[in-house]
């Protein structure tokens, strides 16, 4: 977003080191956007850890009242077999940022690592990384892990796996793109000259110029994820033993006619969260490039 | 010209052969008896395993089998699907021309409308109306078609009661002429408008940087210098020049569209190629899910080639590079 509020002032006079994580984190919530989605990932991981807690139902307690609207006891109604709803979409939060933060992290480490060798030694790393991206290219990424489920079944856990299976190419390209582009610049020069190793040019002087555009694909890769394992969840292809916004709108879908809150409340859980993350990656966004715009990359 | 075509179609042909033999390989590794994988969870008659073993080579080196498989392929054979009692292709090539219609009369409705977005909020003076319209985009582009969807049906389809909520059109229809394209039309509503949102969505953010980018370039300067409007200098310069990027980001994603809108398909029950594939899934079918998926491909990578072709015709500098 070309928001063209002042980005940096957030931790001047403050005391915070410019540089450290402290100072990267004021920036962030310095930003409107960034802000904003950062409230909203707070509030789900609060939700996700305390759900036990303050859920006035366990997830599968079936209460005699099946199909109620929206009420005191059941602020989000009751689904077809008496769950309450609003117990249901904070267990479900569990599951989205577990997909979301699990996958994404997988896709980081996979995508990074392979990133990171391809762009700092080039050659045939880097040809077969580019032929390998190309080829997880020409399946949509909806596609690739449905195919990994129709053959391994939908395990929660293999399930992480398959959607960090489809999405570290995103990753792999950027941290490419950003190693080709900064092994080139003088003050690497300048650390080859010094002897230093190449472990310490790669981890210790490039890493951190590179980092910031990285942790934004971080949290993008998380959004998608956590729309894929809704959308499998919403074909009846997830992991049946847990509870997941995507499987509540797989119920919901034969209820439509009778129980429109069924559909709207978890429905509307994805669709914040993945706005949160987003608004969060927009927030980090406009620190590093002002100008740019960013998005989702694309899922469906 | 003709030689830039050349190469990029040679170029896809070992992408289609390595997703043909990875998915074929994928089939062993699938736990337990290889009939079986293949035919799905049905009982299989001993004459019928003999069948399947032989025609597929089960017994000989695995090198044997994929290329077996290839050339079985190449000669449009699929396989057969036992669920279904269909050979493959044949269900394929029923079920993709309206994955197809689905995917077009979408994305005619997503370009205009994202580019009239984009253009909106690229181009305005208020910071006011483009914030307004990058937040919308934003946040409508993370709806969910398939919740996307539900709420349409729910509030059209159910509430008001206007149009059907699913299907291709009615059990029996007797309509014929303008009538019958009518019918068919209530039918599409829907699914196209929860489709079209969501891509013109896509389509509105590429556009808008585009225009941002476009704008900032000498030649719009210069235009502005030789006297030209607001509105002739975005139609004849800005417009045309903002539009390359989208030709490929609009293409990719419309050939991921003709490999399955599964959600979309899954929310309005539209027999297309998407609903195939996740009946497929859940009925274990996977010689019909290894169909779907290389079909899919080759919707993508020939989609990717046409972009390639739009591409070299729109811009002539491109035809040189490489």
């Amino acid at each position: 977003m070309s928001d063209s509020k002042a980005t940096a002032p957030a931790v001047a006079g403050k005391g915070i080191v410019p540089g450290s994580w402290q100072a990267h984190f004021a920036n962030i919530v310095g930003t409107r956007h960034g802000a904003l989605g950062a409230g909203i990932l707070l509030v789900l991981v609060v939700m996700a850890i305390t759900a036990p807690l303050i859920a006035p139902y366990p997830p599968l307690e079936q209460t005699p009242v099946s199909l109620a609207p929206p009420s005191w006891p059941f602020p989000f109604g009751t689904d077809n077999t008496g769950r309450d709803l609003f117990s249901l979409i904070l267990y479900g939060s569990q599951s989205s940022l577990l997909v979301g933060l699990g996958a994404a992290l997988a896709a980081l480490l996979v995508g990074g690592t392979l990133g990171i060798l391809a762009g700092y030694f080039q050659g045939p790393v880097e040809a077969v990384l580019m032929r390998l991206i190309e080829l997880f290219q020409t399946l949509p990424v909806i596609i690739l892990v449905l195919c990994a489920v129709a053959l391994f079944g939908s395990n929660f856990w293999l399930l992480i796996a398959a959607v960090a299976l489809a999405i570290w190419p995103m990753e792999a390209r950027l941290v490419y793109g950003q190693y080709i582009k900064l092994r080139e610049r003088e003050f690497i020069a300048a650390a080859r000259v010094a002897d230093l190793s190449t472990a310490h040019i790669m981890f210790r002087e490039i890493l951190p110029n590179a980092i910031q555009p990285i942790i934004v694909q971080v949290a993008l890769d998380a959004s998608i994820a956590i729309l894929i394992e809704a959308g499998l969840g919403f074909l009846g292809l997830s992991d049946p033993s847990r509870v997941s916004w995507g499987r509540l709108l797989f119920v919901a879908q034969d209820y439509m006619d009778s129980a429109w809150w069924m559909s709207l409340f978890p429905g509307a859980a994805i669709c914040i969260t993945v706005v949160g993350l987003n608004l969060f990656a927009d927030g980090l966004n406009e620190i590093i490039d002002p100008r740019s715009t960013s998005g989702m990359g694309g899922l469906q | 010209m003709l030689r830039f075509v050349g190469r990029r179609a040679l170029y896809a042909v070992p992408l289609i052969l390595v997703v043909i033999i990875l998915m074929f390989s994928m089939l062993h590794l699938i736990p337990g008896d290889p009939v079986q994988a293949l035919v799905g969870d049905y009982p299989v008659p001993p004459a019928y395993r003999q069948a399947i073993e032989e025609k597929y080579r089960l017994n000989d080196p695995f090198l044997v089998q994929v290329s077996n498989y290839l050339i079985n392929v190449a000669k449009g054979d699929f396989g057969f699907s036992y669920q279904n009692q269909r050979a493959v292709l044949d269900l394929i090539l029923e079920r993709a021309p309206r994955t197809i219609l689905l995917a077009s009369v979408s994305f005619a409705l997503a370009i205009p409308l994202g580019m009239a977005i984009g253009v909106a909020a690229g181009t305005t003076r208020s910071a006011g109306t483009d914030k307004f319209w990058t937040t919308t985009t934003l946040i409508v582009y993370a709806v969910p078609t398939f919740w996307l969807g539900q709420l349409l049906v729910m509030f059209f389809a159910l509430h008001l009661g206007w149009l059907p909520t699913q299907g291709i059109g009615p059990m029996v229809s007797r309509a014929q002429g303008f009538a019958w394209l009518l019918e068919k039309l209530r039918y599409l509503a829907l699914p196209v408008l929860a489709f079209g949102i969501h891509e013109g969505m896509r389509v509105a953010r590429i556009m808008r940087a585009s225009v941002i980018d476009t704008i900032s370039q000498g030649y719009i300067i210069t235009a502005r210098a030789k006297g030209l409007t607001r509105g002739q200098i975005i139609r004849r310069h800005v417009l045309r020049n903002s539009s390359l990027p989208l030709v490929t980001i609009a293409g990719y994603a419309f050939g991921s569209a003709l490999g399955g809108a599964v959600f979309l398909e899954t929310v309005f029950t539209w027999p297309g190629l998407g609903l195939l594939l996740v009946d497929s899934i859940r009925l274990r079918d996977n010689m019909m899910v290894i169909g779907v998926v290389i079909f899919s491909a080759l919707a993508v990578v020939a989609m990717n080639l046409i972009v390639d072709l739009l591409y070299a015709a729109l811009d002539p500098r491109i035809r040189t590079v490489r």
